[in-house]
């Protein structure tokens, strides 16, 4: 058995022997104290040791910056007030306290330079050996809660950079991760993965009206589902006021918008709501790649169309050299194949919008195979054509796309090199016009079935087709010119219709007298027998080359001639 | 063995004296289990009777500690390990008794001896049965003390576990007064606060 060993003070004084014990015993508790590395448990084992130190008992522990640790009888505001009004009044240093009921009281300070204290009283006062252990156990308590609260600090401070140090290589591995994906042009599917691999949850990218673009984790919903574009434009919309990740049901859902402008979402599949910061910097990171790569992919699609535009522009202004070809093989376009220019007019059912025309074709030259190169120009969408295709099912197709409302074509002659895609240009414009100076209805021209239009078309000298014109209808046009009347053009129409009087005046829109009326005015006007078979071959010839005429003066108003020509009769107008 | 044989306490660089009444103050369960275990292990590695009484956990909570590491079930059944909980010893029939307690001790200790065979008894008791509002646990000091004049009896050790969190200052004052050495910090210190049963019993009445 162990047991303390003599001590000098033990032979000589009991009462000293046993003031050293309990100082022993005090920094031995003090220890302990130290242990517990807790405020309120150093708290709680320096107040409850009191009663071993004499006859004083707790009466409050006071801690700055932590208020009232204990405090002996009810915690009354006025009874509060009044002690720590005491506290403060000592500075910092212990001294006598007034507290009902004690005829001795002290407030021992816990050192430190705070304004700490234990507070203790007793019905006398104790003696000056109790008194001396109640300040050295004020100043352990002092010293052990202040190194507890240092170790709290900077087990706090630890923590918060191990916290700090950890986010940041969370940080650092989404942002490697991503900027992989980005170098080695992993594309939308690879960034979706990407950030499945970073959070665990199933990822979804979308474009702008909410189509699924890529998916990465399981449960892909089938079919996709997608909101109305109301509600579609009300989320992108709040997504561009908050200016961050934001919650959308069940999912986390972050903007990819390059420069301003809104491609596409990046969403995390989270029905329970628990994403947390790591999560939110991986959707963040993954946002602006997909921004990136969305930009890409714009400026990539914009230059190919610019090419396209301009390859076009050069094939229809009949450039033939290096940097159409260069052009073209630039784009892996084949222009050795023979071609046609076809022109396309109309409009939709209800909106005025050449956007919706020019993708109506576009969408129906695909899917006949008809050609990808074309522009829109003047209201009209040029298609250089590389099938031939039976084109008024490509017009049908054009109608079916646009949900109705009007498209006529114009099909120019074929190409066979670079050079000919001006001439068919002008063919089919002329074909187009033609058409529409002969019929009101829409239907697909070629050029190649216009008949003598086509001869009369190649003419190379107009003044000769004028003056031809003008020897049999030059009565008439000037009547008309005159009088503001329709006479020519009622004449062509009742030739057109092989003399049948119901269907001119259907034709005309007017009424069969009426068309009576004019064709007496016609004989009277010309004295010529509209019955005899050789005056209606000759005045038929005479008004199709007065439509042909009608048909290239409007075509050299486009691109005007050399030098103007006096004389000339008035084009149709249709 | 000698009054100066040392015991492996089961602490690397830890040896306890044989005879030695050692108090350790300990915070929480796995505070407790950082001392207990390693000190059973120990005893049960170098043959000693080792007797073990519990109270915040129950015996079995022990025994699964200590088996990841001996095969302590047949340990058990030979005797050398009984883990017990304090409802069967320190508080039998529902109250605490000095006389009793220090009988059961002797009467355990003897038998592991004689019958058992043992040449030394290791035993550690969990003290927070004394917290227990049960008849008799205001004797606990007085036993503590008592116990001082049993150690020298016979060749053993008894480690009392004292959880800081739990016991109040001013009774850890007073435990500190009747233990001669105490364990702290991971290290056996002697107590200069110790007082000798015959001082600390008389200055009680």
């Amino acid at each position: 058995m162990t047991a303390a060993a003599p001590t000098p003070a033990r032979q000589s004084d009991p009462g000293l022997r046993g003031q050293l014990s309990n100082l022993r015993g005090l920094l031995l508790f003090s220890v302990l104290m130290t242990e517990c590395n807790d405020e309120t448990q150093i708290a709680h084992l320096a107040t409850s040791s009191i009663p071993s130190l004499g006859t004083a008992r707790l009466r409050a522990l006071y801690i700055e910056g932590g208020g009232w640790q204990a405090f002996d009888g009810p915690r009354t505001e006025p009874a509060l007030r009044q002690l720590e009004a005491q506290l403060h009044s000592l500075d910092g240093v212990g001294g006598p306290v007034e507290i009902p009921g004690d005829a001795w009281s002290w407030a021992y300070a816990l050192g430190g330079g705070s304004a700490s204290f234990l507070v203790v009283g007793a019905v006398a006062e104790p003696s000056t050996e109790n008194r001396f252990l109640l300040q050295v156990l004020a100043q352990e308590t002092g010293v052990t809660m202040a190194n507890a609260r240092l170790h709290a600090h900077e087990r706090a401070t630890a923590k918060q950079l191990e916290e700090t140090l950890r986010a940041l290589q969370r940080s650092m591995d989404i942002h490697k991760r991503l900027t992989q994906v980005a170098v080695r042009g992993e594309g939308q599917e690879g960034l979706a993965q990407a950030i499945h691999d970073l959070t665990g949850y199933p990822v979804a990218i979308e474009d702008r009206y909410g189509n699924l673009r890529a998916w990465a984790g399981s449960e892909r919903p089938e079919p996709y589902p997608k909101d109305p574009a109301p509600k579609r434009e009300q989320l992108l919309r709040r997504l561009i006021r908050e200016a961050r990740p934001t919650r959308d049901g069940g999912r986390l859902v972050a903007l990819a918008r390059p420069r301003g402008d809104l491609l596409g979402v990046i969403a995390l599949v989270d029905p329970n709501g628990d994403c947390g910061e790591h999560e939110l910097v991986a959707l963040e990171h993954g946002a602006t790649i997909l921004a990136m790569e969305l930009a890409r992919l714009r400026s990539l699609a914009e230059a190919e169309l610019r090419v396209r535009r301009d390859l076009v522009e050069a094939l229809l202004d009949g450039t033939d050299d290096e940097t159409v070809q260069s052009r073209a093989q630039g784009l892996g376009y084949d222009l050795g194949r023979s071609h046609r220019v076809v022109i396309a007019e109309g409009r939709g059912r209800t909106r005025d919008d050449d956007d919706v025309f020019f993708h109506a074709v576009r969408r129906a030259a695909r899917d006949l195979s008809v050609g990808t190169l074309m522009v829109a120009r003047n209201g009209a969408v040029l298609v250089l054509a590389n099938e031939d295709v039976p084109w008024e099912d490509f017009r049908q197709a054009v109608l079916r796309e646009l949900g109705g409302g009007r498209c006529r074509l114009g099909v120019g002659g074929l190409c066979e090199r670079p050079a000919d895609f001006a001439r068919s240009h002008r063919e089919a414009q002329l074909a187009l016009r033609m058409e529409r100076s002969r019929s009101r209805a829409d239907r697909a021209t070629r050029f190649d079935d216009l008949g003598v239009y086509r001869l009369l078309c190649e003419v190379p000298d107009l003044g000769a087709v004028e003056r031809f014109v003008r020897d049999r209808l030059g009565g008439l046009l000037d009547y008309d010119s005159r009088k503001k009347s329709d006479l020519v053009r009622t004449l062509t129409l009742f030739l057109e219709h092989g003399g049948n009087y119901i269907a001119t005046a259907e034709a005309l829109f007017v009424h069969p007298s009426t068309l009576k009326y004019r064709l007496q005015r016609i004989r009277d006007l010309t004295r010529y027998d509209l019955n005899d078979p050789e005056t209606r071959f000759s005045l038929q010839l005479s008004t199709r080359a007065w439509q042909t005429l009608g048909a290239r003066r409007e075509e050299e108003e486009v691109l005007p001639p050399p030098a103007p020509r006096a004389g000339r009769p008035a084009p149709p107008s249709c | 063995m000698g009054m100066s044989v040392t015991v492996d306490f089961g602490i690397p660089g830890l040896q306890v004296a044989q005879g030695d009444h050692i108090c350790a103050f300990y915070r929480g369960l796995r505070d407790r289990d950082r001392v207990l275990i390693p000190y059973l292990r120990a005893g049960l590695a170098a043959g000693d009777k080792c007797l073990c009484v519990v109270d915040a956990t129950d015996p079995e909570t022990v025994l699964a500690e200590l088996r990841g590491h001996l095969d302590v079930d047949r340990r058990v059944a030979a005797h050398q390990l009984d883990v017990l909980a304090s409802q069967d010893t320190y508080l039998h029939a529902g109250a605490f008794r000095t006389d009793r307690m220090i009988e059961y001790w002797d009467g355990a200790v003897r038998s592991a001896l004689c019958d058992g065979g043992f040449s030394f008894v290791r035993a550690v008791g969990e003290m927070t049965w004394a917290l227990r509002d049960v008849p008799g646990v205001d004797e606990l000091v007085g036993y503590e003390s008592r116990l001082n004049r049993f150690l020298p009896l016979h060749p053993q050790v008894i480690l009392c576990l004292y959880d800081l969190e739990r016991f109040s200052g001013e009774l850890i004052l007073e435990i500190l007064k009747t233990h001669p050495k105490i364990l702290v910090r991971g290290m056996v210190t002697e107590n200069p606060y110790y007082l000798e049963p015959e001082e600390f019993l008389a200055a009680r009445r």
